[in-house]
């Protein structure tokens, strides 16, 4: 009996803990994003309405421990208060595919005239955009490309080129090794296709160069902590390496500890370049201990708004818009920070 | 002899008396939580008592809703089944690749991989005396890498077809998997409450050794029990890959506790031996609810809802608790 119930309460602290903890994780995704095309979507019987009459909501999809993602949500209050719109709606899917799409039919239900998402994933939110569709409520994705058929379901898709972040990491990984390095990768969680866009981007320009050489690569899950652990294990068996690509942040953050627990100098005996341009790693750059960090830019509030009231209008909108990515080194990362450029 | 039941016999209808008024309170105090609740919140928002509000609640609900149907067997039964969040995904992974050889195999394949995960998590618990935290906790981690394995990003299905509308459709105006979760628990409360095997659940939870002693094929039954709750997961898994047309690797995660959270907030103890299907399925539909009032409060950051679905928990804990201690102390 005093077995049972200690498990009880126990058991029942854990839940408790757990539900009010998050699962976190700092995984930003979506498909390789496309090349910026020509196509657009147009409104054929424009309302025109004006923001001051509309109801937007917002479905953001992760929780806002993710410096991205509050930087996100910032933007899109921020750039719905200056559009003054009547009411800005918004709900959080907490890494719930089946909660995005409930939380968009009940911001349909709450009146929404227009939609601004972030999607969870790269496919499941077909009953929700047909929802939207059906009542002709024009929704805009942002971040992550998701499934659906442009001017039906979504009136266009902004976000950054994730292959071409990649891309950008790996030449600069190139510059700040001469060319010759022994590296590791740091990669994100499986499971989604940012993952899969940054790893190929980076295998592209690597494969061009023979004396660059990828010796480990592993699954950190965007996690600061685990990062930390895989580049301990990886430096043991490898104290050669003189190279990291983290494919986010929170994942360069955990490998310069474990240089440093490891007795290395980073910035010195091992390069790190890093993909998301957060605060706390630009902060690393501006000091010499990361070579380079490509952003990942959130700031999409001002653009989402300009494309549902062109939209609303009976303006052209481009289907596909990709952002523009700072890219920060040593040489301009002290002076990005000042300047309040960095999320 | 007429002399002591005399003197006892008020005091022991007494005691009955109170002990169905603490039965009754611990089985339907989620209900009538979600009643206040529902009417308080809607006075307040008219929008959420709204007809098509009131569908999205339960349709976005009816997916845990199965799983909290497993998971309150398997605590009634005093187990623990910690493996129905990563079968939920392996369901719908399962799913998408089953789809090209009919809805028929899409919507039963998950159900028997979740079956066959349960009697092997059901034979170690029930044969090898493990402990159902440690077995179902090896069964999350290793069926998360099975469907990661076998799907390293979302699968879109593509034109699914009938598949599509077994969790889109409509039957009278209402959604299809709102029946499915009214008839599924439905059953689950006719098997739970009018069948050997119900009474058995109760008598392995209230005490086992005793159970057995009454001719309980304690093994089988716990094997059975996991086998239903790995089948329910993997079906909600099916069914969420119907209704998002999409295999999810990753979808799922946190709903073991979340489906935990939901049976114990609707009175199903986690000793086992105590718990109703009205208060668990309350218990879902309460959680869903609070999550829609956050939406309808609009600019509330979502870390309230997991703050105010951990209040709810810990109350509903205090509340069995105490109440447990009254019914077994007097």
């Amino acid at each position: 009996m005093g077995f049972s119930s200690t498990r009880g309460s126990l058991l029942a602290a854990v839940l408790v803990g757990s539900l009010a903890a998050t699962t976190a994780g700092a995984a930003w995704a979506a498909d390789n994003g496309a090349a910026d095309n020509a196509a657009t979507c147009t409104n054929k019987s424009p309302s025109k309405m004006p923001f001051s009459k509309m109801t937007v909501g917002f479905s953001q999809s992760e929780n806002l421990q993710n410096p991205f993602r509050a930087a996100e949500t910032k933007s899109v209050r921020d750039a719905a208060k200056a559009a003054g719109v009547k009411r800005l709606l918004y709900a959080n899917a907490n890494s719930d595919q089946a909660k995005q799409v409930s939380d968009i039919q009940s911001m349909i239900n709450q009146g929404a005239n227009a939609l601004i998402v972030a999607p969870l994933n790269s496919t499941g939110l077909k009953p929700a955009l047909e929802a939207a569709a059906a009542k002709g409520i024009p929704v805009v994705t942002i971040d992550r490309q998701t499934a659906g058929k442009p001017c039906r379901d979504f009136i266009t898709f902004m976000g950054s080129d994730f292959h071409k972040q990649a891309v950008r990491a790996a030449k600069q990984l190139v510059k700040a090794t001469g060319g010759k390095a022994k590296i590791v990768e740091l990669q994100g969680a499986y499971g989604n296709s940012v993952e899969t866009a940054r790893t190929d981007g980076f295998a592209q320009i690597i494969d061009q160069h023979k004396g660059m050489q990828i010796v480990a690569k592993q699954s950190a899950k965007w996690s600061t902590t685990e990062a930390q652990k895989v580049m301990s294990q990886i430096l043991l068996s490898h104290p050669d390496v003189n190279a990291v690509y983290a494919q986010s942040d929170t994942m360069a953050l955990g490998a310069i500890k474990a240089i440093q627990q490891f007795g290395k100098t980073p910035g010195k005996d091992i390069q790190v370049v890093s993909i998301d341009g957060t605060t706390e790693a630009v902060k690393l750059v501006a000091n010499g201990q990361i070579a380079a960090d490509i952003e990942t830019n959130p700031r999409f509030g001002k653009r989402a708004f300009q494309a549902i009231h062109d939209y609303m209008n009976g303006q052209p909108v481009k289907q596909t818009i990709i952002m523009h990515d700072h890219l920060f080194t040593p040489a301009n990362a002290q002076k990005s920070l000042d300047s309040g450029k960095v999320y | 002899m007429s002399d002591t039941a005399t003197t006892h016999a008020p005091a022991a209808r007494d005691h009955a008396r109170r002990e169905r008024l603490v039965a009754l309170v611990q089985s339907r105090l989620a209900l009538a939580v979600l009643i206040v609740v529902t009417l308080g919140a809607g006075a307040y928002f008219p929008n959420l008592l709204a007809p098509t509000n009131i569908e999205n609640i339960v349709t976005a609900a009816s997916f845990l809703g199965l799983i909290v149907l497993g998971q309150s067997f398997v605590l009634i039964m005093g187990g623990l089944d910690l493996s129905v969040g990563s079968m939920l995904a392996l369901g719908t992974v399962i799913s998408a690749y089953t789809l090209p050889y009919g809805w028929p195999v899409a919507l039963l394949a998950p159900a028997v991989a979740g079956a066959l995960v349960g009697l092997i998590d059901g034979t170690l618990i029930a044969r090898a005396k493990m402990a159902p935290f440690i077995v179902t906790l090896a069964a999350l981690l290793g069926i998360h890498g099975i469907a990661l394995a076998l799907a390293k990003q979302s699968m879109d299905l593509g034109d699914a077809g009938f598949f599509g509308t077994i969790a889109n459709g409509e039957i009278a105006g209402i959604n299809n998997m709102i029946w499915i979760l009214l008839i599924a628990f439905a059953l689950g409360a006719l098997v739970l409450n009018r069948t050997r095997y119900g009474m058995a659940l109760f008598a392995i939870g209230g005490n086992e050794d005793a159970a057995r002693m009454m001719g309980v094929r304690v093994e089988r039954i716990k094997i059975a029990t996991y086998m239903l709750s790995g089948a329910l997961a993997g079906l909600a898994g099916a069914l969420l890959a119907a209704r998002l047309n999409s295999g999810l690797p990753t979808a799922g995660e946190g709903y073991e506790l979340q489906s935990i959270a939901a049976a114990v907030v609707g009175g199903v103890l986690l000793t086992g031996g105590v718990g109703t299907l009205t208060g668990a399925l309350s218990g879902v539909l309460l959680l869903g609810l609070i999550q829609n009032i956050i939406n309808q409060i609009g600019t509330l950051s979502a870390s309230y809802q997991q703050l105010a679905s951990g209040a709810f928990l810990l109350v509903a804990v205090i509340i069995q608790s105490l109440l447990s201690h009254r019914r077994g102390g007097e």
